[in-house]
């Protein structure tokens, strides 16, 4: 990690996290006017042209409500769970590279908060924290469908989780490291087929692990087609039925920046996060390739959510265990195989 | 003082008091949680010593751990029948008086040993810093130096893993687990119904064909009308139109 002082750490933080917030906010007009428009409506209109004002209209809303404590819940615990939950999901983004290190009136400074060495693992362990915001929730609402999502939700993610990291270990023996902004470094490189030159990107080398990722991180942000903590229908939305104004709002906008971190993360991890055309020059197109990559991935996320009916939960458990898990085992295999092939230590 | 120890202070502070907080605490799911962030500080500490892969190790394989304790207890104990705090047995308490300070005893003797003769064997900062950093080493010396006791714990727990599996199976093994078969549906057969009568606004009745062929439901499962479903449901009720159909 090239050295910086700290107010620079400090500055690129802060950005970070606001954009971040102001991104999700407007991930929520997104999915709305894109869900809209799959289902042929127009989705928000009034607020603003195109509904564009509607996520301040909508925080407004909720920051007005009456927040509700049960008085059968256990009060400390019912308070904090929902800010375990967004902060466990603003955290993660703490490891995600925007580009290498730019020089920027005479300062040299890292277009990332930190580059830890551990980076993948940071952000899944990260994640497996963020679980306990909604079982605890769950718990302490003291009501019997919020402690059936929370349930579900914890049997959900430790399955998923299990293939998430699982569908990652391909990567790390082909790049050599588990920092996220080597792995990106290592995408870099360009291979070519005849007069083409193909980008290094893992989605080409490790499709298998990509797939498997995009299905175990739609089940580890509790979306659709695997919502079913909060499943509506059967649950009465699952683990925050006893929350109301802005502790149900911590937990949407923990939802909405951990899908945002997803697709940034799968963006770094499987599509070469900066790296396009003229990156390498300009870091402010590695940007707008890291955005527009971005994008593609949260579009996808309310794809499925307009196309696909939920699962079954036994369904749920039995394609991670019994499909998921053997592939990815498979994968893991393969790839070894084929390294130790490339290395020279057989035959 | 420099800002490591102060930092080292508040998590070492912060990780005892969540430590007693985990065994005070009468609610075992509040224990669960102090567990979780005395878990979290102990991570802190190990950042603060250059031992990133062991925090995130740490977090990840530990809270999962207690998300798998919460989840017993969340269903397995019913916290208005949980026993008094100083409820156990005279023996039990003395002997785990005992247990606790013979541990503290031998951690102690540790860390003296440790701080009078100094880093025992060559995983020194720069040494680490050789192999590429601590992933590498923790890698290397688990999978040359302690590869036998490595594959011995795997073994262990998958042997844990078979263990549960045979536990959980609600048959004994081998013998075939009984599937339901029969779909059970409270609706009328098409045509069983005669003739509807005519609808309130005088729409056309609906008229039955009696030659139209009743469709079997696919994937071999038989359709079975009932008017009553507790004669299907009830375990072990097997009378009324149920001749030779098994549960």
């Amino acid at each position: 990690m090239a050295d910086q002082p700290i107010w620079i750490s400090c500055i690129v933080a802060f950005i970070v996290l606001n954009v971040l917030l102001i991104s999700m906010a407007y991930m929520t007009w997104f999915e709305r006017k894109v869900l809209a428009a799959m289902q042929d409506r127009l989705g928000p209109t009034r607020s603003g042209p195109h509904g564009l004002f509607q996520p301040l209209a909508d925080a407004v809303k909720l920051l007005g409500k009456e927040d509700l404590v049960p008085a059968a819940a256990d009060r400390i615990v019912f308070l904090l769970a929902p800010v375990a939950v967004f902060v466990a999901a603003l955290t993660a983004a703490a490891v995600i590279p925007f580009g290498g290190t730019i020089d920027l009136w005479g300062q040299s400074v890292n277009l990332y908060v930190t580059d830890l060495n551990v980076g993948t693992l940071f952000i899944l362990a990260v994640g497996s924290a963020g679980v306990y915001g909604i079982i605890l929730g769950a718990w302490a609402s003291a009501n019997r469908y919020s402690l059936l999502g929370g349930l579900r939700s914890a049997a959900q993610v430790i399955s998923y989780e299990l293939i998430l990291g699982f569908s990652l270990v391909g990567i790390f023996i082909l790049s050599g490291t588990i920092s996220l902004r080597g792995i990106m470094e290592h995408q870099q490189r360009t291979f070519s087929i005849g007069p083409l030159e193909i980008s290094n990107w893992f989605i080409l080398s490790q499709p298998l692990a990509f797939v498997l990722f995009l299905i175990a991180a739609v089940a580890e942000t509790n979306r659709a087609p695997f919502d079913l903590p909060e499943a509506e229908t059967e649950l009465v939305a699952g683990f925050h039925t006893e929350y109301s104004g802005f502790r149900f709002s911590l937990y949407f906008l923990g939802e909405y920046i951990n899908m945002i971190v997803t697709s940034l993360f799968a963006s770094t991890l499987f599509l070469g996060g900066t790296d396009g055309p003229g990156s390498d020059t300009y870091w402010g197109l590695g940007l707008l390739w890291l955005f527009l990559k971005t994008i593609a991935f949260l579009f996808f996320y309310v794809w499925l959510r307009a196309t696909l009916p939920r699962f079954r939960f036994d369904q749920l458990m039995g394609i991670a265990w019994k499909v998921l898990l053997p592939l990815a085992l498979a994968n893991i295999v393969v790839t070894a195989f084929f390294r130790i092939l490339a290395n020279g230590q057989v035959f | 003082m420099s800002w490591d120890l102060v930092f080292f202070a508040l998590l070492a502070a912060a990780s005892i008091l969540t430590a007693l907080g985990m065994v005070l605490s009468p609610n075992p799911v509040h224990s669960g949680i102090f567990l979780v962030l005395c878990f979290l500080n102990v991570a802190g500490i190990f950042v603060m010593l250059g031992a990133e892969f062991l925090a995130v190790i740490q977090i990840i394989v530990y809270t999962g751990a207690v998300l798998i304790l919460l989840l017993f207890v969340l269903m397995l104990v019913d916290p208005d029948e949980l026993p008094a705090f100083s409820s156990a047995r005279p023996l039990q308490r003395n002997l785990s008086l005992l247990l606790g300070v013979v541990l503290l005893l031998e951690i102690g003797a540790a860390i003296i040993t440790r701080t009078s003769i100094g880093p025992v064997g060559n995983d020194s900062p720069e040494a680490i810093e050789a192999v590429g950093g601590n992933v590498q080493a923790v890698g290397i010396t688990i999978y040359s130096k302690y590869l036998l006791a490595f594959e011995v714990i795997s073994l262990i727990l998958t042997v844990g893993v078979i263990g549960a599996v045979v536990l959980a199976l609600p048959e004994r093994l081998g013998e075939k687990v009984q599937r339901r078969r029969d779909t059970i549906s409270l609706a009328h057969a098409r045509g069983a119904d005669g003739l509807l009568p005519e609808g309130p606004r005088g729409e056309t009745p609906i008229v039955v064909d009696p030659t139209r062929e009743i469709a079997e439901p696919v994937g071999g499962r038989r359709l079975i009308m009932a008017s009553d479903p507790d004669e299907y449901t009830r375990v072990g009720a097997r009378q009324g139109g149920s001749e030779d159909h098994d549960a």
